[in-house]
């Protein structure tokens, strides 16, 4: 008995320390050889063998891999202008950037690989072996937890601290300064896209979120929240809002001139104590205390913009439109619904991811446009489709830009095959842009909305513009991010070179997009490899007359069974007794 | 104890093989396995029991025995009712939801390994017959190990300028952006994908991507590049190098069975 209990709690008191050993936040090891190795083996070909981010595949890439000589790190759990603990290290290691080349290392090394990797890479960079006090880290104190409210205060934050500017007007990543920004290495960079969350390089928790504002995202244009760069940065709420109203005053009263020129003293008094502590020096309790009140709405304030943030997009990436949830179009007996119709509302995305052209020169490595989102309804003579897709920019014509480069038109292409394949086994035309099987596509640039060109392909080298024109009803618009476009056309038509639809079968269907803004033209654009819609047909009537038959003749066969064993049974009776 | 019925055992045998199928090699063990696939297995069990029981006249007459009873035996009128209203019910069911069902989506019945040509070719010159092509670099693994160590390098820049956008960092087929192409991109961390082939139907496969596959693998829309087009067959030998040095496994050389 005594062994048993032993043993139990043997186990139980080695497993608490297992666990407890798991969730503590660790330091890295001693550098060793072994971490040089993973290093070289795993991570040099991007980040280059002296760490300097110059590895052979870094010249495609963009953002480039980081350059580790600088101690520049985004994705920390330290303050501002702080180096990164080892754990935030070890966490970006296993978890990778989405949204970036950098991939997740969990899968293919063991934990103490990469704990021996994070003590290496930090051997790049003097600050990590100089500091001497540990970094301050990120309070996550007082978190708000989510609710519409507070998603609603987020949202005025939003603009007030100039989120807007280049994370746009409903956060697409389409703000003024989207199309001009570079980051600390000279390499152009964009705003995230908040409605596309499964981009973010560090996370899509609220806390993750909360740590950006904070912390700021080092390297990157993205501002950090602390000291002066915040608004009314040492002023409680009611204070600034008070300050705001007077500021939107024509003009002040003495009285009033008097309490701003207060609060402004009580500003720069705050953000001076934040200065001297960025600087290291010691504060007195009282500054302390000024320097956390002051945090304090700092923190508050940050709560609220990630739940509004959170809110911007879905919880992770939507499925793929593939298989049992390939788009089907709705059958209406109604007039097709126009683009502002609210009748889109009513039906679901299907989601198709967009991927970089790696396929033939010149080569799209670094894709801006995540995915196209499609639904349609048809009737029965008529199909409509509605496409959307976000694109930080509106480009409608050739610039050139001395700091960005030369940007072109936005477009998308939506493409079939000519001939629809009779069954699974026959062949499909060739993904990308077709090939000895022709490809029919639509064809739509920035530049006119309201027009789509038929082409007939077949290869990149052999494309026609095909004679019949206008067998289709367009409309395009473009707003905060997001392109629109609305297609409607026969279900058949005459033109032997258009794809011919019927109820019912599955046709192929595949995209290409361009942000000219990220240097896509021409076979240079984000594509998709095949995928199949099907106009689904109203659910057969036949499904109220099979069943009923079939239960009658199930019943009808039992009882004939029976009757047929009975009989035989009193058949072979009889033959027993008759011997 | 009442024995249990040879029909009774039967049934569960013929429950058990599917729940096994199913739930243990499709879900527990490997990737679930399509319904016409258990389909096939499943009527081969079917078969199998029918020839078990019926091989001799008496076990054949203990098997149907139960379903007799129930029949036509009074002591089992209840188990005769709830079967006449339980199996013409699941009929019914079963062909509405079936009626009621989408379209279902086509499926991509595909080899993804299609028998190689004859002929090992890069662009039109050809280089060897496929069963005797061999990589030209391969010896220096033991004649000059530091030459063989120059073509690894050479062969993992080539993956990192070129492949792993698809095949992944970790050459497990997940690259960033892999999510974005079906068929998947090659997983060569599989272990069944490089022990099974030579190094020559590598070579055929990365120079001719998914437009050179024969008609057998139809319908080939994979997004896989056709290499020759950007690649010097040097190139395309270190890469080949690269994915078993990388991974640890090595290719099929000829000789060893198919
Ligand atoms: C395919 C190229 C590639 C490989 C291989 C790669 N990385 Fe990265 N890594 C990147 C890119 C690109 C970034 C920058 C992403 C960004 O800035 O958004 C990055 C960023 C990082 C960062 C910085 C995180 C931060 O907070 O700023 C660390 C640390 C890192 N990588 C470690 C590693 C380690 C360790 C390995 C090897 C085990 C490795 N990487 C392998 C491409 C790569
Ligand atoms: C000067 C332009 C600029 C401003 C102003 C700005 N951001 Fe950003 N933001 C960026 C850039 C650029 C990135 C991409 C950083 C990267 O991954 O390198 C980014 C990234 C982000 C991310 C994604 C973080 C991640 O893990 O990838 C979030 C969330 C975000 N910003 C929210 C905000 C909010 C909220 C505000 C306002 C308080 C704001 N940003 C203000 C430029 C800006
Ligand atoms: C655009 C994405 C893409 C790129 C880039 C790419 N591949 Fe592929 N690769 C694929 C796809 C998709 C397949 C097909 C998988 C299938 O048929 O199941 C494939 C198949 C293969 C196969 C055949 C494996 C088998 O099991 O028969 C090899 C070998 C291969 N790729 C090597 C390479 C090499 C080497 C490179 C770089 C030089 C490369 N790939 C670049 C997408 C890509």
């Amino acid at each position: 008995m005594f062994r048993k209990v032993f043993v139990l709690w043997s186990i139980l008191i080695g497993f608490t320390i297992f666990i407890s050993i798991q969730s503590y936040t660790q330091d890295a090891p001693e550098v060793s050889a072994k971490g040089k190795e993973v290093y070289e083996h795993s991570c040099a070909h991007c980040h280059g063998i002296e760490g300097r981010g110059d590895g052979s595949a870094a010249e495609n890439l963009l953002p480039k891999p980081r350059d580790f000589t600088r101690g520049l790190y985004k994705i920390r759990s330290t303050e501002s202008g702080e180096l990164p603990t080892d754990q935030d290290l070890f966490d970006i290691i296993t978890d990778g950037m989405p949204g970036s080349s950098m991939p997740g290392w969990e899968s293919q090394l063991k934990a103490d690989e990469r704990w021996e990797v994070v003590s290496y890479i930090k051997t790049f960079y003097d600050g990590f072996k100089e500091r001497e006090t540990p970094p301050r880290e990120i309070s996550l104190e007082g978190k708000i937890a989510y609710s519409a409210e507070s998603a609603q205060i987020g949202k005025t934050l939003y603009t007030d601290l100039g989120c807007i500017e280049c994370h746009g007007n409903v956060g697409r990543g389409d703000g003024t300064s989207a199309p001009t920004l570079t980051d600390a290495w000279n390499d152009r960079t964009w705003p995230a896209n908040l409605a596309e969350n499964w981009n973010f390089r560090g996370g899509t928790d609220t806390e993750d979120i909360f740590k950006r504002f904070i912390g700021g995202i080092a390297g990157s244009p993205m501002p950090a929240f602390e000291g002066d760069s915040f608004l009314h940065f040492g002023l409680s709420s009611e204070e600034s809002k008070r300050l705001s109203e007077m500021e939107n005053k024509d003009e002040m009263t003495p009285e009033e001139e008097e309490e701003s020129g207060k609060l402004y003293e009580k500003m720069d008094e705050a953000v001076l104590v934040a200065l001297d502590r960025a600087e290291g020096t010691e504060l007195t309790p009282e500054a302390q205390k000024i320097y956390d009140d002051a945090m304090k709405v700092v923190a508050e304030k940050s709560w609220h913009l990630a739940n509004y943030v959170k809110s911007l997009s879905p919880e992770k990436r939507p499925e793929t439109a593939i298989g049992n949830n390939s788009l089907r179009s709705q059958y209406t007996v109604e007039e097709l619904p126009i683009i502002e119709d609210e009748a889109w509302n009513t039906l679901e995305d299907s989601y198709y991811p967009l991927v970089g052209q790696v396929v033939i020169e010149p080569r799209q490595f670094n894709p801006t446009i995540d995915s196209v989102r499609v639904k349609s309804f048809y009737n029965d003579t008529e199909v409509a489709f509605l496409f959307t897709w976000h694109d930080r920019t509106h480009n409608i014509e050739v610039e050139e830009n001395e700091d960005t480069g030369t940007s072109y038109e936005d477009g998308i292409a939506i493409q079939f095959p000519v001939k629809p394949p009779k069954g699974p086994t026959d062949e499909k035309p060739y993904f990308l842009w077709g090939g000895k099987k022709p490809v029919y596509v639509w064809q739509w640039k920035a530049s006119e909305q309201d027009k789509i060109t038929e082409l007939t392909v077949k290869g990149v080298n052999n494309v026609t513009v095909q004679e019949n024109q206008g067998d289709l009803n367009v409309k395009g618009e473009y707003k905060d991010g997001e392109y629109r476009l609305w297609v409607k056309r026969a279900l058949t038509t005459d033109d032997k070179k258009d794809l011919q639809l019927e109820p019912g079968v599955f046709v192929p269907i595949a995209f290409s997009a361009w942000d000219g803004a990220n240097g896509d033209k021409d076979i240079k654009r984000v594509m998709s490899s095949w995928y199949s819609f099907v106009l689904e047909p109203v659910p057969s009537s036949r499904r109220f007359i099979y069943p009923p038959i079939v239960a009658l003749l199930s019943v009808g066969f039992l009882i004939g069974l029976r009757g047929f064993v009975q009989r035989r049974n009193s058949a072979s009776d009889e033959a027993e007794t008759e011997q | 104890m009442k024995r249990i019925s040879l029909f009774t055992i039967c049934f569960v045998i013929f429950i058990a093989c599917w729940v096994f199928l199913q739930f243990v090699i499709g879900g527990v063990i490997s990737k679930p396995i399509p319904n016409s696939v258990i389909g096939m297995y499943m009527a081969l069990v079917l078969v199998a029991i029918l020839v078990h029981v019926s091989v001799e006249d008496s076990r054949f007459k203990e098997f149907l025995r139960p379903v007799y009873e129930t029949l036509v035996d009074d002591r089992y009128r209840v188990r005769r009712l709830v079967l006449v209203i339980v199996i013409p019910l699941l009929l019914t069911g079963f062909s509405y939801t079936n009626l009621a069902q989408k379209t279902p989506p086509p499926g991509d019945p595909r080899d993804a390994h299609p028998t190689p040509p004859l002929e090992l070719k890069y662009k039109d010159e050809v280089i060897e017959t496929m069963q005797k092509a061999q990589n030209p670099y391969r010896h220096y693994e033991k004649d000059d190990p530091e030459t063989f160590r120059s073509h690894v390098e050479n062969g993992k820049k080539v993956y990192y300028d070129n492949c792993f956008y698809c095949h992944g960092d970790h050459l497990d087929g997940q690259g960033h952006f892999a999510h974005g192409l079906q068929p998947l991109p090659a997983n060569f961390q599989d272990p069944g994908i490089i022990p099974n082939f030579q190094e020559a139907y590598f070579f055929w496969r990365i120079s001719k991507g998914g437009p050179g596959l024969p008609a057998s693998g139809t319908p080939w829309n994979t997004a896989m590049p056709v290499w020759e087009d950007h690649l010097t067959q040097e190139e395309i030998w270190d890469v080949i190098l690269f994915l078993s040095d990388y991974t640890g496994y090595k290719y099929r050389t000829f000789g060893e069975g198919h």
